[in-house]
């Protein structure tokens, strides 16, 4: 990849200020001091040869076990910035070298609106303070929590943390530490001519779509502001990385989009192939788009017809999720699974696909064309549904990419960006697709690209099914998992690397990875660290859910609460991809 | 009409059935529990598509979803107790009437499944009696309505008080019976596995 960026960095900066890090994935990183990194993310922001206009994700590394780290500097904790610029194409990752046990860096919150939550996340997860952060608490834990868990001294599990109880006196105590107090958010009881209600919005509500909070500051029927609060749902995913081997770690991957199924294994399959340097047999290509589609699908099918629900219209729900179970028919017959099939595999997938699969394939595409012109007829034209959705959560294209909004709601937006089509993976470039887009960023508009996305990823399927290559369903290579079983009876050094391949699982060489991909919600990312052994260093989940969420408050505003139902639902997310 | 339960008869005069009173209120308590909208993460997904044409719990007289613990008699715990949601399930287990049941549903809801992890709780029942367990991760709607169906047996065979006048006062539940060791006999006798290269 282009690494001229970091040469304009240089020039800019002073050749001693930026250090350049070469990593497996080439997106250009770069290490610069704290004291620079608000400069250089405001330089970088509106930069004359190509903006970065997105902060795409902020995390860290707890450096202070990691053997393998050549030619970086010292650090105890790395913070890294993940920049996207739409106008390059590219990516650039930032790195700040932290010392200390409890260190400290300055906030970017003033040059990015988005690092708000990011630098909370990492503050709970980490236990580095963000100075000059407007709302410095903790974010995925709950208040009473002791510790930062993605510290290496934290247990992972939590079985090493003695039983769980509780008694009626220690839950009324946590539900009182989780009341909310207006005061700590900066908000005002009353305005000068009235009272402001606090109404609660979940984490138990139907409109919320599982386990999440809001709440809204009322002025009669007007939303103020709005607090989410999140964590509800947080499953330790990215410290599970650190203990499961590089394969047995896809099943959870499913488990973060949980509508998204194997969407979720692709960009974490891929990270790896990355790392290890595989390439994967096209058959096996062909394959993994093809259920990735069909699983977008799937997705988009929930999202339809839950949004829908929630505005009252209740009979889509009925006519989508049984569209669903017909692709769940083709799911179970190619993977043996519905939800979570964790079905790719390192270097390929886990199985050739069955006899029969391309009549199943054939009569989906026929009758599901057919499902979408109805409810075309009956939800897109429908005036009441319109009604409630044209012009309800308006996002403009740059408040989009200010706050780091992706997939169908950015190009809801107008801003045409899709990974497969922008940067293909895995196979993409080889299929005739179009990235639909919308103009005025509302939440019609938002669900009528969803809609025109499931003819697209018909489309692909079609093309999948009309030029399904033969060869190999997985990789030869010697890091594919799990490794080749045929030659295991004839000679004992391949007796010996098929036993550990399949005991301890493959060793992922030294490195760094990211690798984004297109997902049913946005661009899911996910940042690998190898330290050289058989499980992660550490895991990075970018999700897309945690981005867009943020963005409620500012979409809300100034609305009502059956808009701010409206807007949840336009939304597209999903608890586990929220909190991970 | 789904009558011939625990102790509800049909009788020889056509369409009329005889029943005692505790046995009657018994056998309409099962095929009127109403669930309670409540899911925690993905087998809420599974739950909420046995509501759906293909599968249909209004079969089993569970169409009724409440949004509020008090109008329902069943909690489903569809999905991993996280430790941050754990006081919230408890406070609105609290809240449901009497007489309330909870099927937990789900790996993580009974045990932690595969998230032994610091922020999961590994087993609903460590704070919430449990009346069915449902395997699977998730379990697929099927599976669901199996348990539905044993948790309304075990309904139909509970015995409470009449009144607070009336008869012995405790709640007499029936025994939770292993399924596994039912099931053990016939699953032996499988032996032959299909193969998945074909349909």
């Amino acid at each position: 990849m282009d690494q001229g960026v970091l040469q304009e960095l240089a020039d800019r900066f002073g050749q001693a200020a930026v250090l350049a890090q070469p990593t497996r994935d080439g997106i250009p990183t770069a290490w610069v001091s704290s004291e620079l990194l608000a400069a250089v993310l405001r330089y970088l922001k509106s930069s004359p040869k190509g903006a970065y206009p997105m902060l795409w994700d902020i995390t860290a590394i707890d450096e202070r076990t990691r053997v393998h780290r050549e030619g970086q500097p010292p650090s105890d904790f790395t913070v890294v910035y993940h920049l996207l610029s739409l106008e390059r194409n590219q990516d650039v990752r930032i790195k700040v070298a932290l010392s200390g046990e409890h260190p400290s860096i300055g906030s970017v919150t003033t040059v990015y609106s988005n690092a708000d939550w990011y630098e909370r996340e990492v503050w709970d997860m980490f236990g580095i303070t963000f100075d000059g952060h407007p709302h410095p608490f903790r974010i995925l834990m709950p208040p009473w929590w002791e510790g930062h868990p993605l510290r290496k001294e934290h247990p992972a599990r939590a079985t090493e943390m003695g039983p769980f109880q509780m008694s009626s006196e220690d839950a009324a105590r946590m539900l009182s530490m989780m009341e909310f107090r207006p005061e700590d958010w900066g908000m005002k009881r009353e305005s000068q001519e009235h009272e402001f209600m606090f109404l609660n919005f979940g984490p138990q509500h139907p409109s919320t779509h599982g386990v999440l909070r809001f709440v809204t500051q009322l002025d009669g029927e007007e939303i103020v502001d709005v607090v989410p609060e999140i964590g509800f749902h947080h499953r330790g995913a990215e410290k599970m990385g650190e203990r499961q081997s590089w394969h047995t770690y896809i099943p959870y991957t499913d488990r973060i989009d949980y509508l998204g199924g194997v969407l979720n294994n692709f960009p974490y399959v891929l990270a790896v192939e990355t790392l290890a340097g595989i390439t994967v047999p096209d058959r096996a290509k062909v394959i993994r788009i093809m259920m990735a589609e069909i699983f977008r699908i799937i997705s988009h099918l929930v999202y339809f017809g839950t949004f829908t629900a929630d505005l009252g219209q209740m009979s889509m729900v009925f006519w989508m999720f049984t569209d669903r179970e017909r692709a769940f028919d083709i799911v179970e017959a190619v993977t043996g699974g519905r939800m979570h099939p964790a079905w790719f595999r390192i270097g390929g997938v886990a199985q050739d696909l069955p006899t029969g699969w391309d009549t199943m394939v054939r009569d989906f595409c026929a009758y599901m064309h057919k499902r979408l012109r109805d409810y075309d007829a009956s939800v897109m034209k429908n005036r009441i549904v319109k009604a409630r959705m044209v012009g309800i959560g308006t996002v403009s294209a740059r408040e989009a990419l200010e706050w780091g909004a992706t997939g169908p709601f950015l190009r809801g937006s107008g801003v045409s960006y899709d990974i497969r089509k922008n940067r293909p993976y895995g196979g993409y470039d080889m299929f005739q697709f179009d990235v639909p887009t919308a103009t005025h960023g509302d939440s019609y508009d938002r669900l009528a690209v969803h809609v025109e996305e499931m003819h697209q990823s018909l489309r692909i399927i079609e093309q999948c099914l009309a030029g399904m290559p033969g060869g190999p369903y997985k990789s030869d290579h010697p890091l594919a998992t799990p490794p080749r079983k045929e030659r295991t009876m004839h000679d004992i050094e391949t007796l010996i690397n098929h036993f550990l391949g399949v005991s301890w699982g493959p060793v992922i060489p030294p490195g760094e990875a990211t690798f984004v991909t297109e997902g049913s919600k946005g661009n899911h990312g996910y940042y690998l660290v190898s330290d050289g052994g058989t499980m992660s260093y550490r895991t990075r989940i970018r999700t897309p859910s945690f981005a867009h969420i943020q963005m409620v408050p500012m979409m809300s505003r100034g609305l009502t609460v059956p808009d701010l139902v409206t807007i949840l639902g336009s939304i597209d997310y999903v608890l586990a991809d929220l909190d991970r | 009409m789904h009558a011939e339960s625990a102790g509800v008869r049909a009788s020889t005069y056509g369409d009329l059935y005889l029943a005692r009173r505790a046995d009657l209120l018994a056998w309409s308590r099962k095929y009127s529990i109403w669930p309670f909208n409540f899911g925690l993460s993905c087998c809420y997904v599974e739950m909420a598509t046995s509501i759906t044409s293909k599968y249909d719990i209004a079969r089993f007289g569970s169409e009724i979803i409440r949004g509020s613990p008090r109008e329902a008699d069943l909690m489903v715990v569809a999905g991993t107790v996280f430790v941050k949601m754990a006081p919230l399930v408890l406070h609105m287990y609290e809240q449901m009437m009497e007489p309330r049941w909870v099927i937990c549903m789900g790996s993580c809801a009974g045990s932690g499944g595969m998230y032994d992890i610091y922020s999961v709780v590994q087993g609903v029942d460590t704070f919430l009696p449990v009346d069915v367990y449902v395997q699977g991760c998730p379990p697929s709607p099927d599976a669901f309505i199996r348990g539905l169906v044993l948790l309304g047996e075990a309904v139909a065979s509970e015995k409470r008080p009449l009144s607070w006048l009336v008869g012995p006062q405790g709640v007499v539940r029936s025994a939770k019976p292993s399924l596994r060791d039912a099931m053990r006999p016939e699953r032996q006798k499988q032996t032959d596995l299909r193969s998945p290269d074909g349909l």
